[in-house]
């Protein structure tokens, strides 16, 4: 695959929705243990936002920057700032309906880059971070011109990430105060965006 | 009808609008509505000067709408009972106050409250909305030196209020009022105490549960606890403890010139405040310090909760001077000037 579509990517965004709502309950069991258990609904309601936005796009650069905006204004908490921030970080760099292996790889940095403008996490920190910033960078470094293999770096990054999540300690925000009670179980905001990325590259 | 039968309501679901409506109705000279749950002077500051806004959940009356005026805030935008607003009210507010000189959005340390405002700004700028938020943090219940992030804003934000609406009026630009700010953040210390439960007004719920005969120290404004819990002591036996907390914090040298407010959150009453503002202030004259500007008041209260907080800052020569020195119309904060 040489270009991407807004057809394949709207396909994409469906496709993790619909991944992201089968797991719902697992998000939220997993946030249960340091959170207040409510990532799964968060995670969902923002998606479908996202999603429905989406569906009225015509062109990649407003479509994204619509998906940020009404995000951010129809759901409240830390899972749709972070989504928002997202797509609104990946309108920067794109522009008319149709994206080469290139401009792939921008939008998905650009969206990396808006994100570590909201959060102070990084890797390590037992976070969405963990599955986020190695998903991009195995999207950036791929040496791939296909399109669907890139994404599949990615989301075999992101997952590998969370994996990795298990082991950690939490050590951001609210959920540092529960520490070691956090080890043994994967994070679930990573949880839920290694889904979105594996969700990515299997739709198309 | 309402459950509640210890608060005179209507439905649950109209304390918001109902209380601000009321209070606009009250004080038309100074504020009005500027759109659902958003409230703006009622003679706006010319466009060439900084406008400074703010945020919170309701149900802490007089806080925060009471000191929207003439040198002081420009707008406050109000969420539900102890609710942050939503991004959406907020950056409908930034849309109203847009100017070139800018915006300085004021946010007290609550998870809901930064993350509204992180979401509003992200999309102000977007939209070419110069706006910088200031931070508050000056509860202490943390521990002595605790991380930023880790304490929580309480009433503190009220003489900032003041001292940045003050000098937005002056005409100090973003950069310099965040320079101000930031300068009296960090020389502001605040320690809660609460002693009597207290419910929601919407659900009944208790807040605080607290046993008669025991006061909790480090009490947060939404019953949040402190871990201070303990038989309830004298008024000076009070006063002594959380002045040494909070010096132990600030670290004032002998001669600091210092700011002393009593802010009662809602049961007890101003012959208490009183005394424990006497002890306090002795307290502090013994240390060698001088109280240059003071308040006991109701400024920021949690429902029909007994306690008060007790803010206390070292104030540089400037905040002395747009503490006490320029006027203020705002309903619940006037300042008459020179």
């Amino acid at each position: 695959m040489k270009t991407l579509t807004i057809d394949n990517f709207k396909i994409m965004l469906n496709n993790a929705l619909r991944h992201i709502k089968e797991r719902e309950e697992e998000f939220s069991k997993l946030d249960a243990v340091i959170g207040d258990g409510d990532h799964g609904q968060a995670i969902v309601t923002a998606m479908s936002a996202i999603v429905a936005t989406a569906q009225k796009g015509t062109e990649f650069k407003a479509m994204l920057n619509d998906m940020g905006f009404d995000v951010m204004l129809q759901v409240s908490g830390s899972t749709s700032t972070l989504l928002g921030a997202f797509f609104l970080g990946m309108s920067d760099t794109v522009s008319g309906t149709e994206l080469d292996a290139v401009a792939v790889k921008a939008m998905f940095a650009g969206g990396l880059a808006n994100v570590q403008k909201q959060t102070k996490a990084g890797k390590g920190d037992k976070t969405m971070m963990d599955a986020l910033i190695p998903a991009v960078e195995a999207i950036e470094n791929s040496d791939s011109a296909d399109i669907k293999e890139i994404l599949e770096a990615g989301a075999k990054a992101a997952l590998d990430g969370t994996a990795a999540t298990v082991d950690m300690k939490a050590n951001f925000g609210r959920a540092r105060n529960y520490g070691e009670r956090s080890i043994g179980y994967a994070d679930s905001g990573a949880s839920s965006w290694s889904c979105m990325f594996a969700a990515f590259a299997e739709a198309l | 009808m309402s459950d509640i039968k210890t608060k005179f309501i209507n439905n649950p679901e109209q304390v918001t609008p109902e209380l601000l409506e009321g209070y606009v109705l009250a004080y038309p000279d100074q504020v009005k509505l500027g759109g659902e749950n958003i409230v703006v002077r009622a003679n706006p500051k010319s466009e060439d000067k900084v406008a400074i806004v703010t945020l919170g959940g309701s149900g802490h009356e007089p806080a925060l709408s009471g000191f929207v005026g003439e040198g002081m805030l420009d707008c406050s935008v109000v969420g539900d009972i102890f609710a942050a607003p939503g991004a959406q009210r907020l950056f409908q507010a930034l849309q109203l106050m847009k100017r070139e000189a800018g915006i300085l959005l004021v946010v007290l340390n609550h998870s809901g409250d930064v993350m509204s405002a992180n979401m509003a700004c992200q999309l102000a700028e977007r939209v070419g909305i110069k706006v910088k938020q200031i931070l508050t943090h000056d509860d202490i219940s943390a521990g002595i030196g605790a991380n930023n992030d880790d304490r929580r804003g309480l009433a503190g934000c009220v003489p900032l209020y003041k001292i940045l609406g003050a000098a937005a009026e002056e005409g100090k630009s973003l950069d310099e009022l965040i320079e101000i700010g930031e300068r009296f953040n960090k020389q502001l210390a605040t320690l809660a105490v609460a002693m009597r439960s207290c419910t929601h007004p919407q659900n009944g719920g208790v807040i605080t549960d607290l046993p008669a005969g025991i006061m909790e120290i480090g009490m947060g404004q939404h019953g949040e606890g402190g871990g201070g819990q303990k038989p309830l002591v004298s008024a000076d036996e009070t006063a002594a403890e959380m002045v040494d907390l909070l010096c132990r914090q600030l670290q004032p040298k002998e001669g600091d010139k210092m700011m002393l407010i009593i802010n009662g959150v809602g049961a007890t009453t101003h012959m208490e405040l009183n005394i424990i503002f006497r002890k306090a202030y002795m307290e502090l004259k013994e240390r060698g310090l001088q109280v240059a500007f003071s308040r006991i008041q109701e400024i920021l209260t949690v429902q029909e909760q007994a306690g008060f907080q007790m803010i206390m800052a070292i104030l540089d020569d400037d905040h002395i001077d747009y503490l006490k020195n320029k006027r203020s119309d705002a309903p619940y904060w006037t300042t008459i000037g020179k």
